[in-house]
């Protein structure tokens, strides 16, 4: 045994170079492990498929230059408007700095670096520079894709449009790690993070519907600069810094038991987000969030209780949701209830927003079925058809998704009767109504086959990955995470056919009423994949089965007919 | 002789969904004398890991405090004495076995650590592994890899929880042996266990239950037996 170590001094400088070499070392071992075909593809197709969505927005967009009226319009709300995004930063770091963020070391380094003798805030100084880089290039690159748009109907060029609008997205990301660093290096309780951010982010929609200034007009005024220049919003930008700053140098009180929890969960999340695994994702973003489900339901249901024993299961889970999941479900289906109103309003590029809100709520309400999913050996201990089961499980998910779509109507009729040249309410519930049953159905549909597509296959062998070429592979992994997305988005487009109607002096109602049987239609699509899709796969393998067998004995016999002619 | 370990009104809480919290450690007093030989024994969950994982500074305590040789926990001078040997070992996967070790070593100020690394390699059984990456390893062989790494720096207090799972009876012969080493070289140790065989090699029992003390004292003045049954 090595003598007790309590000396001073000498360990830690010596730390320290041992750090340094280590991360050195590591450098070199992971860019020797690259393979750099694979970069090089990844970069393409991230460059392909953003260059067709820029594209797609830009078509949107249009090229016409604004109205003088409009233009004012714009130069008046615009930094406001922007400041929102700044502000969110801000709610969005509180919130992960007061649960633990917005650092993610790995599991060794929590146990073999923050344990060590070494100066914790110098060992951490590097990956929270790297956090900080990542989160402002990210920022610099989408939001510089985005506002160069503008320059082709602003005045001011697309090169400085872009500009202005890289140095905004990196300020802006810059903001969301450096408030994550304050609130956590201050240990501020969840509660007040929210209701903090809350506050910043409601003053701010306030200076948007108003005329009233902002906490974040400084840095939306930041992203115009393409346009007209400021030097007062340099301030803002040296708050941001300063922000930063205070982050950093308290980085010696980052919580180890933070920092130890969420090294193994945000590892687990990233492989899981690599092999597009949703429900992982899911499920570990909520022990990110400490998200517990309540250990006493909302409403017990009495133990002699009649109903099928699925139909109760799935109350006995969604009587658990915790009040956080709650909300953020009101959130979520409130947010879907705005874009739809976006899209009515003409903002076509909205519908994705709907889309993915909705599919995003179906997966929060279909925690029943995702359970069932989660655990296969169970459910196939049980003598009941999975198929079956299954289906029965979308039930009580179904009966709660009412509360919440009207939250998402109620949402949208509200917007909408704040717009100056707002219809008549009764018009608004009634076409509101059908817009939002019709959205959250499919939405709720897409969420199903996300779901159910995940689950286990006890029949699936290993045949077709093998046979499969990789760009089959690639096109079939693409399409997986497209399908459910695309089914969401069927009734979100209920809003662009009501334009659509409206523009061309048509009937709203009828046009909708017309998507929402579409919608049922695609529901019952659904429904019946779920229950029969074991028995079609069963099928289609033995059909797969029999065709092999009769080529191979086709290929048996025919060298012997050969020979004998 | 001064405490290598001291803890005063320490509680550790856990949030618990609806619950609010759930109390994992009650206030805790305890104080371990330098050199001594401790077992920490207790049902599962009854506050073991949660009080060394305290100690070691992974956990934040909700109360109380926390001394290593009068030093706050989590300070530098705590870091340099306690060395914790945890259940889950855990490894970078881009390093070989000796590659870890020297990094921990010189983490720790270990400038010659060659000759302390090869020796405690020998010992666990690792010697011809030392180039492999221990994230390869069999559970076995991973926990002996994390047990020379808990070795191969200096430590005043050695923190192990749950040693002897999945170990060979040659790795836990070693591992006695280190354990009786660090003694005899003054450094106190406390081995959170559920091996009851292992307390009577011990100077001093604790036994938690529920997060509470159920025993503290000499290991032949107490059934080991019916201080793990919960409740």
């Amino acid at each position: 045994m090595a003598e007790p170590a309590l000396t001073a001094g000498g360990p830690v400088a010596l730390g320290h170079d041992a750090l340094r070499e280590l991360r050195a070392r590591r450098l070199r071992n992971r860019l020797g492990d690259v393979e750099w075909f694979d970069v090089a593809y990844k970069v393409y197709v991230t460059a392909l498929f953003g260059g067709i969505a820029l594209a797609w927005v830009s078509d949107l967009v249009g090229d016409e230059p604004l109205t003088a009226t409009q233009a004012a319009d714009v130069a008046a709300r615009g930094p406001a408007a922007l400041g929102l995004v700044a502000a969110l930063a801000v709610l969005l770091g509180l919130r992960s700095g007061s649960q633990g963020g917005p650092l993610a070391l790995e599991a060794a380094d929590v146990a073999h670096v923050m344990l060590a003798p070494v100066d914790r805030r110098r060992a951490l100084t590097r990956p929270a520079v790297q956090r900080l880089r990542s989160a402002a290039f990210a920022g610099a690159v989408a939001a510089g894709a985005l506002t160069q748009l503008a320059g082709r109907r602003l005045p001011g060029t697309t090169m400085a449009w872009f500009a202005s609008g890289a140095v905004f997205g990196a300020v802006v990301g810059l903001l969301w790690v450096g408030t994550a660093f304050v609130a956590h290096t201050w240990r501020l309780p969840l509660a007040a993070s929210t209701t903090l951010g809350l506050a910043i982010v409601g003053w701010q929609i306030a200076a948007v519907a108003t005329s009233v200034p902002g906490p974040g007009d400084a840095i939306g005024s930041v992203a115009m600069w393409g346009w007209r220049q400021r030097a007062v919003d340099l301030v803002a930008v040296a708050v941001v810094l300063a922000v930063v700053g205070v982050g950093l140098g308290r980085l010696g009180r980052i919580s180890l038991e933070a920092l130890a929890r969420r090294a193994d969960l945000v590892a687990q999340l990233r492989f899981a987000v690599t092999m597009q695994d949703l429900r992982t994702v899911v499920l570990l973003r909520r022990q990110l969030s400490h998200e517990h489900t309540r250990t006493r339901p909302w409403l017990r249901l009495s133990a002699g209780g009649r109903g099928h024993p699925v139909w109760r299961r799935g109350w006995h889970s969604l009587l658990r949701t915790p009040t956080g999941r709650l909300v953020r479900m009101a959130a979520i289906a409130a947010g879907a209830g705005v874009c739809q109103i976006a899209v009515l309003r003409g903002t076509t590029p909205a519908l994705v927003g709907t889309a993915l809100l909705t599919f995003l709520l179906g997966l929060e309400v279909l925690e029943p079925l995702s359970q069932e999913v989660d655990h296969p050996d169970r459910t196939d201990a049980f003598p009941v058809d999975r198929g079956e089961l299954m289906l029965r499980h979308l039930a009580a998910p179904a009966v709660a998704l009412m509360p919440l779509t009207i939250v998402a109507i109620a949402t949208g009729v509200g917007v909408l009767g704040l717009l100056d040249d707002a219809p008549p309410l009764a018009t608004s519930l009634g076409v509101g109504s059908l817009v939002g049953l019709a959205s959250v159905l499919t939405g709720a549909a897409g969420a199903v086959v996300s779901v159910v597509r995940d689950a286990p296959d006890p029949l699936a062998g290993t045949q077709r990955e093998v046979f499969m070429p990789p760009e089959m592979a690639g096109l079939t992994t693409s399409l997986k995470a497209i399908i459910p997305i695309a089914i969401s988005a069927i009734g979100a487009t209920s809003a662009l056919f009501v334009r659509f109607a409206v523009d061309d002096g048509g009937s709203p109602v009828a046009v909708t009423v017309r998507v929402l049987v579409a919608a049922l239609l695609v529901a019952a699509a659904v429904a019946t994949w779920v229950r029969r899709r074991d028995q079609v796969r069963r099928w289609y393998r033995g059909f797969m089965a029999e065709g092999r067998a009769v080529t191979a004995a086709r290929r048996t016999t025919q060298p012997t007919q050969e020979g004998s002619s | 002789m001064s405490a290598a370990l001291s803890t005063r009104q320490l509680t550790k809480h856990y949030a618990a969904g609806s619950d609010g919290e759930r109390p994992a450690l009650a206030p805790l007093d305890l104080d371990i004398a330098d050199g001594s030989l401790v077992a920490l024994i207790g049902h599962n969950g009854s506050g073991k890991t949660t009080l060394l994982r305290m100690v070691a500074g992974l956990l934040d305590p909700t109360g109380g405090t926390i001394e290593v040789h009068g030093h706050g926990v989590g300070s530098a001078a705590a870091r340099a004495a306690v060395s914790y040997l945890a259940d889950q070992p855990t490894f970078y996967d881009d390093l070989s076995l000796v590659e870890h070790l020297e990094y921990v070593a010189r983490l720790h100020g270990v400038a010659e650590w060659q000759g302390r690394a090869h020796e405690l390699t020998a010992r666990l059984g690792l010697s011809e592994r030392l180039d492999q990456v221990p994230t390869t390893f069999s559970r076995g062989l991973r926990q002996k890899a994390s047990i020379a790494l808990a070795f191969v720096r200096p430590f005043s207090l050695l923190l192990v929880d749950e040693p002897f799972v999945g170990l060979d009876s040659a790795g836990k012969e070693a591992l006695l042996d280190l354990f009786a080493e660090a003694h005899r070289a003054g450094a106190a140790v406390v081995v959170a266990t559920h091996e009851l065989g292992f307390v009577s090699r011990v100077e001093r029992l604790v036994a938690l239950a529920d997060g509470e003390v159920r025993y503290d004292g000499p290991p032949d003045g107490a059934d080991a037996q019916t201080l793990v049954i919960p409740g």
